[in-house]
């Protein structure tokens, strides 16, 4: 239930960054320019946006993955251990992403 | 005689398969003289009599309630019984006819049952009354007997079941004609124990892992809607604890009278 849970919830939150994600990115006035990203990418804002755009997708990610893998009968009796690789992997992903996102400074 | 009840010879494909004898299932056809009214229950007692009695496959009633003779036919699960030869007619002028999906075969279009049956008791389909039962008579309303009735006309034929892709791929799955059953208990005001019920169903192996893929609606020769079913255990498993403070309460007023 909590996996089941914690994908919809994830799925609700996607919508929202996914949306800013799209308008901010991809559409004009907010057309692929490269000083623009190196703007926002500055801005302490943008990077607690990004970073929680990042653990969104990998909530969303890692429990669709893990609930697909466990339909697998031969998968099911090691779902524990899978359970538990997922959030290994989850951590360290968003513990590399988020440092990445907030280490960012714009050349000079 | 319009040409839609004009007699006219089809093919039969009837997927075989002995286990004691054969490597791998084939298909063997089979030709009958298509009558008036006739269905693939019919077609195949044709067969089985006149022309090849090996033929094996399970029927009973011949009225699409005891559920046996449910089979793949043409690529969809439904009950022999009550589907008419000539709407399966393709345009080739054949009928194809296979076991249930994703269940071990015993022989021809006979299946094992067994995951099913034991998922099915599973979910204690059974009515577990209150300590204190009414002494004349439960009395439920209108409301709530209609939301009963669509679930208590399951004939537990099995269509659902082996058309649910979760249960080709995992048999430890409840499976919707076991989570129908107990989305029938659990909305019952006589049972008394909806939360245990929901705690049993809302686990590694229940309603969470529904992919709502509607197989099961489309299968269903009762037009029932068991992914209905499994969406409101779903969110009724979320608040179990107050569900069964609420059945409480309605079991105190159950031997009352409904007011209209």
């Amino acid at each position: 239930m909590r996996t089941f849970q914690m994908q919809r919830y994830s799925a609700i939150a996607l919508l929202v960054f996914l949306t800013i994600h799209m308008i901010v990115v991809h559409y004009p006035p907010f057309h692929i320019d490269f000083g623009i990203i190196l703007e926002r990418m500055e801005s302490p804002v943008w990077k607690v946006i990004d970073i929680a755009f990042l653990f969104f997708v990998l909530m969303h990610a890692l429990t669709g993955a893990y609930m697909v893998i466990t339909d697998f009968e031969s998968a099911f009796n090691y779902r524990k251990g899978l359970a538990w690789a997922a959030i290994v992997i989850g951590v360290a992903a968003f513990f590399y992403g988020s440092a990445t996102i907030w280490a960012f400074q714009p050349p000079v | 005689m319009s040409n839609n009840n004009a007699q006219r010879t089809v093919t039969v494909r009837i997927q075989r398969f002995n286990p004691d004898t054969d490597k791998k299932p084939y298909m063997q056809d089979y030709q009958v003289e298509m009558k008036p009214g006739m269905t693939v229950l019919d077609a195949l007692h044709e067969i089985k009599t006149h022309q090849d009695g090996t033929v094996t496959y399970r029927r009973s009633c011949r009225h699409a309630i005891c559920g046996s003779c449910a089979m793949h036919i043409n690529g969809r699960n439904t009950l022999a019984c009550n589907t008419p030869l000539k709407n399966e007619v393709t345009h080739k002028n054949t009928v194809t006819i296979g076991p249930l999906p994703y269940l071990p075969v015993i022989k021809d279009m006979v299946v094992d049952r067994t995951t099913f049956w034991e998922e099915y008791l599973r979910v204690k389909p059974w009515l577990i009354p209150p300590d204190d039962i009414p002494e004349k008579e439960f009395r439920m309303s209108q409301d709530e007997v209609k939301a009963l009735h669509d679930a208590e006309t399951c004939i537990m034929c099995g269509a659902c079941y082996s058309s649910c892709a979760v249960i080709g791929l995992n048999k430890k799955y409840i499976g919707p004609h076991a989570l129908l059953k107990s989305f029938m208990r659990v909305l019952d005001p006589r049972d008394s124990s909806p939360a245990e019920r929901l705690e049993e169903v809302s686990g590694a192996d229940g309603v969470y892992r529904c992919h709502t893929i509607f197989n099961c609606i489309d299968a269903c020769p009762k037009g029932l809607n068991p992914t209905q079913a499994i969406e409101t255990l779903r969110k009724l498993a979320q608040k179990r604890q107050k569900l069964e403070e609420a059945r409480r309460e309605r079991q105190k007023h159950l031997n009352e009278p409904i007011p209209a």
